[in-house]
């Protein structure tokens, strides 16, 4: 058994769909980072803010100057060129750098967190593994990969869809149809279809339809008979989540990477279709099958990914309001949640205490994302707990008030309002200041 | 597939056959337009409009005041301002199309109704006989700063101050000229909304961000927790770091009419909510779109409730004396209307924009 599943791993196949696949993602990444510089997010997101949000154990990660972050953005640019073109060192060298500098972004601000963001941080990582030698400017039909590094980058998505699916199945998002109830009727205004979206049973629809179609897309797309007609649904699902979420790029990235299910002819096409070369060179190369130490880890890896979106059953309480393993488990657009936090700093000498005007210290954004998220409210409470320490308060105690809307519920406090924050510690620990949610 | 095929189709089925049925679900229809037109049409216009009668009025009592310095003049300029201040908290909630931030313009109530002013600026300005209205010193201009020339502080009587006019020959040219750059920025706003915003106010009728929902919903917002941020936490020394009360930080102090102007302020935000014109005419508003989604009445039921104890904290404020000197003397009134409009805040902030799924940010955000 475990033979069969080691020669079906080894196995050669064509390897146009990887060709294929790093030429589609590094034209997203390179369309995708271009578009934020030119939104003027760089200053936006990294320059502007007084307070970065951190990741935890990534507290040591802060923005360089202005320049700085340009030039981490072209390095990204130049990098995602790289994976699309070029072989050998010249690859793994972009590759690395790709994953770098990308990650190295994501990690600025926790404000801006989003599964895909995520995802495309993987796929950069297992790219830089990937083999080095193959090139779309040889003869496509000569060159070979081992079906692993296909199957990995498959089994990747597949995870994505997948988790996304199971997370669906819940009371609200089937049953109540939230959070689409309120999400759809939103967006009424839209041209051709924005009526559909006022009919009472359109939430539902697409609900069900979301659920079903994250949790067995990739399975139609395996299947060669299903193949094209799943793929058409993939257009149409993220064209019209695209239309009702601001989510900026990613339908165009998931519709471009779920190509890669498509047969090695496909490929061959589509990369000649792209790169015109009439009579293409044999490209000489001896792929070598040694690296024992690339499987173990790619394993380890699949079993990382499969087990880590389930942390989530090990804390009790209602997930989507305490938050606890919510994130990197591809919960994807699946609740509305916002709150009002307010923050109290109390001078523990004198007994004042002061009231926080959040808009101080951070963008519109970050203050959204903060005044619903447990873990993020405790980072900006030592932030005000240190900076007006500095101001001459002393041993600040602060608390902070925290109303919370959940799906359309009326809003409940989310923390202790009575609890020094300052004295709480992040960890993977569950918070026991968060209150539960009553419903 | 062929599962998959089927479920298409059955659903197909369910969505043409819903189509035939007109019953299902008018009800639940609300016309974003109609609320926006009603925004436009009663409310954002018809206070622009006032305040730029208002305020050509004033300017009309300064030239009076200017060219005959007496104390009927005085008065009657006085008067000119309250009411021409009162107009302004009704159009100063919005903050938006012309009247947004633009550049290196500020929004036109920080261009027009910054407080506190900055007296050294003002009086530095007086001395060197040089004004310029247009610069970076919103502290030295506005509505805040003809307060300050007309009134120059609560226990400075009328003679003084008029004494002050005749000292001072520049005050005088201040005064107007301050006046009508107020009155030219309004009339570019005016102008404005009149030669095309408006329509493009009304195709904008989405929730995404930039739509005129989300503009009109932010600034309403922004407005509101201004009243409790500045105009009162601010000189109760609420804030952190701040060991003392500060009187002469609350808007109007120099009047002494703070609370007249916050109670007007509070009633265009509630006008504002239920889409109600300042003389009482009710159209589509916030509320009224809330009454039609999920979860839409019960946050009704509550904003309104404690609506109501926001407006009881306030009209307990007793209005024998300033508000400078309520903080000084007699705080507990405001700290319990300031307790109640902090208790309010959530409703008008989350809840709201949650219920109503309006985009705040650029960004995306709640998941991807």
């Amino acid at each position: 058994m475990i033979d069969k599943v080691h020669n079906y791993l080894n196995a050669k196949v064509s390897a146009a769909p990887l060709i294929s696949f790093r030429l589609i993602f590094g034209a997203l990444m390179v369309f995708s980072t271009l578009r934020f510089m030119w939104l003027g997010w760089i200053e936006d997101h990294y320059i502007n803010p007084v307070f970065q949000f951190k990741y935890w154990g990534f507290e040591w990660v802060s923005a360089l100057s202005l320049e700085g972050m340009y030039l981490v953005h072209f390095l990204m640019i130049l990098s995602a060129i790289g994976i699309m073109f070029l072989r050998g060192f010249a690859y793994r060298i972009s590759a690395i750098f790709l994953f770098l500098t990308f990650t190295y972004t994501e990690l600025i601000d926790l404000t801006y967190y989003l599964n895909h963001y995520y995802f495309v941080s993987l796929i950069c990582l297992l790219l830089i593994f990937m083999p080095s030698q193959i090139s779309p400017f040889f003869d496509l039909s000569k060159q070979q990969v081992k079906r692993s590094t296909l199957f990995i980058l498959k089994v990747q998505i597949a995870i994505l869809y997948v988790f996304a699916g199971l997370a669906k199945i819940n009371y609200d998002w089937l049953i109540e149809a939230l959070p689409l109830k309120i999400w759809v009727p939103a967006n009424d205004k839209l041209p051709l279809i924005g009526s559909l979206f006022t009919w009472e049973i359109t939430p539902y629809l697409f609900s069900w339809i979301g659920m079903l179609y994250d949790t067995f897309i990739v399975l139609f797309l395996i299947y060669k008979p299903t193949r094209k007609w799943a793929y058409f649904t993939v257009i149409v699902f993220h064209t019209l989540t695209g239309l009702i979420f601001q989510i900026g790029v990613f339908p165009l990235v998931m519709m471009g990477i779920a190509t890669i299910f498509f047969s090695d002819e496909w490929h061959i096409r589509f990369v000649r279709f792209l790169v015109r070369i009439k009579s293409p060179k044999v490209l000489e190369y001896t792929y070598k099958l040694k690296t024992n130490a690339l499987n173990y880890f790619l394993f380890a890896y699949l079993v990382f990914q499969l087990l880590f979106p389930w942390r989530y059953l090990l804390y009790s309480g209602n997930l989507f309001w305490t938050e606890e393993g919510y994130r990197f488990s591809w919960r994807v657009m699946l609740m509305e949640k916002a709150g009002t936090a307010t923050f109290y700093v109390k001078d523990s000498q004198t007994s004042r205490e002061g009231i926080v005007v959040n808009s101080d210290f951070l963008n519109a954004h970050q203050e959204k994302q903060m005044a619903m998220q447990p873990d993020m409210i405790l980072q900006f409470a030592h932030f005000l707990g240190k900076y007006y320490e500095q101001k001459g308060v002393h041993k600040p105690i602060v608390r902070a008030e925290v109303f919370v809307t959940l799906n359309a519920r009326q809003s409940q406090l989310l923390i202790d309002p009575e609890r020094d924050l300052m004295k709480e510690k992040d960890s993977f620990r569950p918070k026991d200041w968060i209150i539960q949610y009553q419903n | 597939m062929r599962n998959l095929l089927s479920v298409v189709i059955l659903l197909s089925v369910v969505f043409a056959s819903c189509k035939e049925d007109d019953s299902v679900n008018t009800d639940n229809k609300f016309d974003r337009g109609q609320m926006l037109e009603n925004y436009v049409e009663n409310l954002i216009i018809p206070s622009y409009k006032n305040s730029q009668y208002s305020v050509s009025q004033m300017v009309i009592a300064f030239e009076s005041f200017s060219s005959e310095i007496t104390l009927q003049n005085l008065e009657n300029a006085q008067n000119a301002w309250t009411s021409a201040f009162g107009e302004w908290m009704h159009a100063n909630i919005f903050n938006l199309g012309p009247a947004a931030e633009q550049g290196l313009n500020k929004s036109m109530s920080e261009e027009i109704s910054t407080f506190p002013i900055s007296p050294t600026k003002i009086n530095a300005a007086l001395s060197s006989g040089q004004f310029n209205f247009f610069d970076f010193n919103r502290d030295a201009r506005g509505f805040l700063t003809l307060e300050y020339l007309l009134f120059s502080g609560q226990d400075i009587d009328n003679d003084s101050v008029l004494s002050m006019f005749q000292n001072q020959i520049e005050r005088k040219r201040y005064l107007v000229d301050c006046a009508r750059n107020i009155q030219t920025r309004i009339n570019v706003v005016v102008n404005e909304w009149e030669n095309g915003y408006k329509e493009e106010f009304l195709r904008k009728n989405g929730t995404d961000v930039g739509s005129s929902t989300s503009q009109l919903y932010n600034e309403f917002v922004k407005s509101f927790e201004t009243n409790k941020n500045f105009k009162i936490e601010l000189p109760l020394g609420k804030r952190p770091g701040q060991t003392q009360i500060e009187p002469q930080l609350v808007e109007a102090y120099y009047s002494g009419k703070s609370l007249y102007f916050l109670k007007i302020h509070l009633k265009a935000i509630e006008n504002v909510y239920f889409g109600m014109s300042k003389n009482g005419t009710d159209g589509l508003g916030f509320k009224d779109y809330l009454e039609t989604v999920t979860g839409g009445p019960a946050l009704i039921e509550s904003t309104l409730a404690q609506w109501e104890k926001v407006l009881s904290t306030l009209n307990a404020i007793p209005t024998t004396s300033s508000l400078s000197d309520l903080i000084k003397n007699n705080p507990q009134p405001l700290e319990e209307f300031r307790v109640e409009l902090q208790k309010h805040t959530r409703f008008f902030k989350s809840d709201m924009s949650s219920l109503l799924g309006i985009a705040i940010t650029f960004s995306s955000g709640d998941g991807d």
